[in-house]
């Protein structure tokens, strides 16, 4: 090799935020696949969107300067598949996170204050059971202090 | 006491409290009859195109009133057991 050549080559290096953006996105990977999980707030929810977005920010500026200045900096080519990557996955989170806050506005929903609508339903064994057969508690024992109702979307 | 609803059907809910472990009561709504009358209905958002329940949770009062409800706005993020303990308090 040119000794000239050689030279350059070895000044030549990866920008920094090429090694930047590639953390974020990794983070944000991982953070999105986790965010199923459940102790996610909604200040994480809104952490995971933003993350891989500032690392695909970040890839491409570090990827630019391998074009602009081909003679200092490396990574032409696997940078450009990288940035265009985080791209696809910045696109990806910012889609969840709208995905995932579609939910209906539930407005005729009961609110504090109401007493809720009576039911019965099986439980887990098939047996019916009654809303005001919970309120009222099993037989002998003392009413419990309160139900917790949790609806779920199922399918866990 | 917690009670767990959803549209899964009761052998599905027997087989998740036998392998995750849970005691609490878990009853079944399949056509989302309770799920509608409680305005929870999110339609065709199952993984089967089905309609299903909104997450929501209500703290009832021994005469079945509401003395806290929680409506998440993403279905990621659930209320944690501080949080639920803390509205279980306002019941003594």
């Amino acid at each position: 090799m040119h000794p000239v050549a050689m030279a350059e080559a070895t000044q030549k290096r990866t920008h920094w935020a090429v090694w930047l953006g590639l953390l974020l996105t990794v983070l944000g990977l991982a953070g999105n696949a986790v965010s199923f999980a459940r102790l996610s707030s909604v200040a994480f929810t809104w952490l995971i969107m933003a993350v891989p977005v500032l690392g695909a920010m970040f890839l491409v500026l570090g990827v630019v300067p391998a074009f602009r200045q081909p003679q200092a900096y490396r990574g032409k080519l696997w940078g450009s598949i990288l940035a265009a990557l985080s791209l696809l996955l910045c696109a990806a989170s910012v889609l969840l996170f709208v995905f995932t806050r579609q939910l209906p506005s539930s407005r005729g929903a009961p609110q504090v204050g109401r007493r809720v609508p009576e039911f019965t339903l099986p439980d887990s064994s098939g047996q019916p059971v009654s809303l005001s057969q919970l309120l009222a508690g099993t037989s002998g024992a003392t009413p419990p202090k309160g139900v917790l109702l949790v609806f779920y979307r199922g399918y866990w | 006491m917690p009670v767990a609803i959803s549209v899964d059907p009761p052998e599905v809910s027997a087989h998740l409290r036998k392998t995750q472990g849970y005691t609490f009561l878990f009853l079944s709504d399949p056509k989302a009859e309770v799920i509608r009358r409680y305005d929870l209905l999110h339609p065709r958002a199952g993984p089967e195109d089905n309609d299903i329940s909104r997450p929501a949770e209500f703290l009832l009062d021994s005469t079945g009133t509401v003395r806290w409800a929680n409506f998440t706005e993403d279905f990621r993020v659930r209320p944690g057991g501080q949080q639920l303990l803390a509205a279980a308090q306002s019941l003594k």
